[in-house]
């Protein structure tokens, strides 16, 4: 009856190329730690299509022969109820995996085989078990035969301890060997009470001679339909039709009444009863729970007033390290490009292909790149919270005062990075389950103040406002902050509706990260971000170049930018801000630094700041300034937040994401020009 | 004193094994998901309003708000 779906479904191509070998496991059993080992971390990280679930592929080498590591999300079931489990369970049940490495944690082994469990249920064959992280394990007292293991498991167990490497050749030796089809196993499949088996069998007889019977393991799309997995009901319905869909359904009512309960409770409580029996044939010990220095800290860590206090001397740290490192690198970087663009204008003689080129695409891809480093900096600080296991408990720490804003505490760490630039803050509301918590999150994202956002206000706050300097940026900070989270309520009231999630998190334990690893990670996410944003900011910057330019360069008045402007003009009077504020504010949505930058350009004085900063106090009141800054901060996200945004959402978020902002501001923007007219400023 | 009860009215250090999760479909399946199903032995290792309670789970720790942790029925072990 237990046919294999993955070995027939595997395309005729694909059995030329190589080998795939795929990583399951659920969170934090150290997948990542033996995808490293195996494939010496030669890898790339992208996206599943049509998700933005990252996905991680590399080469694995044993004797001479190549096969490709596919590392599956992190899941500790196969339901339908979230991307992660989606995308392990489809790309397991496509069949293109040629071996199925589980991965589970021997310290906790009974919840890992629950997962388990469920592979074999699908009717996957060639599984071998990495019986990972046996030293902590044993330190606890626990002792497997690992023997019996494989035998009453039916597939091969090997012992890992995957941080030092131990046992990874062996798992090599033996993922080759399935993969050549030299290993035959016979995974063990879970038994149930009497009642669900008779009805796994009765709908066994309804599948049997379907075309579900060649696709897909019927006992596996049973026991998913007693679950009422949403899936996998389309996908018989497909096939039955309503009529015997019906009888099925009334069946599972019938047992749900039996069992007082519905079935997904009472099929998961059997199945762990049926590990709890194989497992007291091959744990000679099982050792036990004690209670570690992690514990401790933790305690201390997600307390309501301690948490908060290591929270802000977290992040201080990690900004510290950021800014420090990362300012003088665009610095340089910016410096560069313009010597380089200085160096190629002097070899190009027609005026217009030297403006397109210089400005446009060299100024364009310096600013791209001028953005890398704090990309960079920020991802190495986010892979180091992460692997340190500190995150979970940040999430924690926030999760009460998130809540109030009807956020989960976890999206407290995209808001936090957005201080240091929106685009990775923005690519890490993948780290959130949700759908609706992800989509709210990144919704919010924009209006939190990024570095180039602060650059506008240091330079307002100096030039207008000295003697209150940093009263009128905290004031800025915290509109922009209050302002975001009141969306969040908002938005989360109207907009994307949807209950709230549940809170639970896995609190991993506190560990070192590796810097290499952080590093390899980092550098292949900014490369992503690259990808993605660096064309949109490319073709902004022309675009830019070319409205500056044309028909006559601005400052002229004559030009394109300037007459865009003055269209602007009789709206952005409204909050006192006339149309070189409105080119400025175009131009911004390139990139935020611009909205000075371009006062300079259209004022023709280029970069002395003191130049710049008494011709701005001759035409603007501390008002129209205060006003600017605030506007500047909130209206429409710059184009690399806009590009990632539809890189993780959808052209649909980007738009409402765009519109929002751009109303808002508005809205701020005329409320607080007029009322502090209305107070004499 | 009571065998079965709230997470929520476990003390530290007690242990116990779930046999229930009440509540909605949504907060079922996250919990089922995370691993915390009728059968599951667990260990409390923080508690106390509002929260967040961490439970272990073999070597794992698993924070759990107040909302959900009311869902969870427990067997006391003793
Ligand atoms: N002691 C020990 N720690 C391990 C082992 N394998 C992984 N780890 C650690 O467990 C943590 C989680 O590992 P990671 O590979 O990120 O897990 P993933 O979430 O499954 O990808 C990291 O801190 C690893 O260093 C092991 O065999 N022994
Ligand atoms: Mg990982």
């Amino acid at each position: 009856m237990v046919s294999c779906c993955s070995v027939e479904k595997v395309p005729e191509e694909k059995k030329e190329s190589l080998k795939v070998i795929a990583l399951a496991g659920n969170p934090n059993v150290g997948k990542t730690t033996i995808f490293n080992a195996l494939t010496g971390l030669r890898q790339h990280v992208g996206n599943w299509p049509g998700v933005t679930v990252e996905k991680k592929e590399g080469i694995m080498k044993y004797r001479e022969k190549e096969f490709l590591v596919v590392d599956l999300p992190g899941t500790y079931s196969l339901t339908a109820n979230s991307i992660d489990e989606l995308i392990a369970r489809n790309f397991i049940l496509s069949g293109n995996a040629d071996v199925v490495v589980d991965i589970v944690d021997a310290s906790c082994l009974m919840r890992n085989l629950f997962l388990t469990m469920e592979i074999f249920e699908m009717g996957v064959k060639k599984v071998v078990i990495a019986l990972n992280k046996i030293d902590i394990a044993r330190k606890r007292g626990v002792r497997f035969d690992v023997k019996k293991m494989e035998k009453i498991l039916g597939v091969p167990v090997i012992p890992t301890n995957a941080k030092e490497g131990a046992g990874v050749e062996e798992l090599k030796r033996v993922i080759a060997n399935m993969a050549e089809g030299k290993i035959t196993t016979n995974p063990v499949i879970p038994v149930y009470e009497e009642p669900i088996e008779r009805e796994i069998e009765h709908i066994s007889s309804l599948l049997r001679g379907t075309p579900l019977e060649e696709m897909y393991n019927i006992r596996w799309l049973a026991i998913k339909l007693l679950t009422r997995d949403q899936e996998v009901i389309k996908l018989v319905l497909n096939y039955l039709g309503p009529g015997k869909m019906d009888e099925i359904l009334k069946h599972i009512s019938e047992l749900e009444v039996h069992y007082k309960r519905s079935l997904d409770i009472v099929i998961a409580n059997q199945k762990y009863e049926f590990i709890d029996k194989l497992m007291h044939q091959f744990v000679i010990h099982f050792g036990e729970v004690k209670e570690t220095f992690s514990d401790q800290i933790d305690r201390v860590l997600t307390h309501p007033a301690y948490g908060i206090l290591g929270l802000l001397g977290v992040f201080y740290v990690l900004f510290k390290f950021v800014f420090t490192i990362g300012t003088p690198m665009q610095e340089f970087l910016d410096n560069t490009f313009a010597s380089f663009g200085e160096f190629v204008a002097g070899f190009i003689g027609n005026e217009a292909v030297r403006g397109l080129i210089v400005e446009g695409v060299i100024g364009g891809v310096g600013s791209v790149l001028s953005f890398f480093p704090l990309v960079f900096l920020l991802f190495i600080a986010m892979s180091v919270l992460e692997d340190s296991g500190y995150m979970a408990r940040a999430a924690v720490v926030m999760e009460r005062i998130m809540r109030k804003f009807g956020l989960p505490g976890k999206s407290f760490i995209p808001m936090v990075l957005a201080f240091g630039c929106n685009v990775p803050a923005i690519m890490a509301t993948r780290t959130l389950e949700d759908e609706r918590d992800r989509i709210l999150t990144m919704l919010i994202n924009p209006l939190v103040p990024c570095s180039a956002r602060m650059v506008v206000i240091t330079f307002l706050a100096g030039a207008f406002f000295s003697d209150h300097k940093a009263l009128m940026a905290v004031s800025i900070y915290a509109i922009s902050l209050f302002l975001a989270l009141l969306s969040a309520l908002i938005l989360g009231k109207f907009v994307i509706k949807g209950e709230e999630s549940p809170f639970v998190i896995e609190l991993p334990e506190y560990s070192l990260p590796s810097w290499k690893v952080a590093v390899v990670h980092s550098w292949e996410r900014s490369k992503e971000f690259l990808r993605k944003a660096g064309t949109i900011i490319l073709l902004g910057s022309v675009a830019i170049w070319y409205l500056s330019n044309y028909p006559e360069p601005i400052g002229s008045g004559l030009s394109y930018a300037e007459k865009l402007g003055k269209v602007f003009e009789p709206f952005t009077m409204l909050m006192g801000l006339d149309w070189k504020a409105a080119v400025s504010l175009i131009f911004g949505i390139i990139a935020k630094e611009n909205v000075i930058a371009t006062y300079g350009i259209i004022y023709g004085i280029g970069e002395s700041e003191e130049a710049l900063i008494s011709l701005m106090q001759s035409a603007m009141t501390g008002l129209q300034a205060f006003v600017l800054a605030l506007v500047t901060t909130l209206y429409i996200p710059c184009i690399a937040t806009i590009g990632a945004i539809r890189a993780e959402g959808g052209n649909k978020w980007a738009l409402v994401a765009s519109a929002y902002n751009l109303m808002l501001a508005s809205a701020v923007g005329v409320l607080v020009y007029n009322i502090g007219l209305l107070l004499g400023f | 004193m009571l065998m079965y009860v709230r997470l929520t009215q476990m003390r530290e250090g007690e242990r116990g094994i779930v046999v229930d999760i009440h509540g909605g479909h949504r907060a079922r399946q996250r919990l089922l998901g995370m691993g915390i199903a009728p059968g599951t032995k667990i260990v409390v290792v923080k508690s106390g309003r509002p929260g967040p309670y961490i439970i272990a789970i073999g070597n794992t720790r698993i924070a759990l708000g107040q909302g959900v942790a009311e869902k969870i029925i427990v067997r006391r072990e003793l």
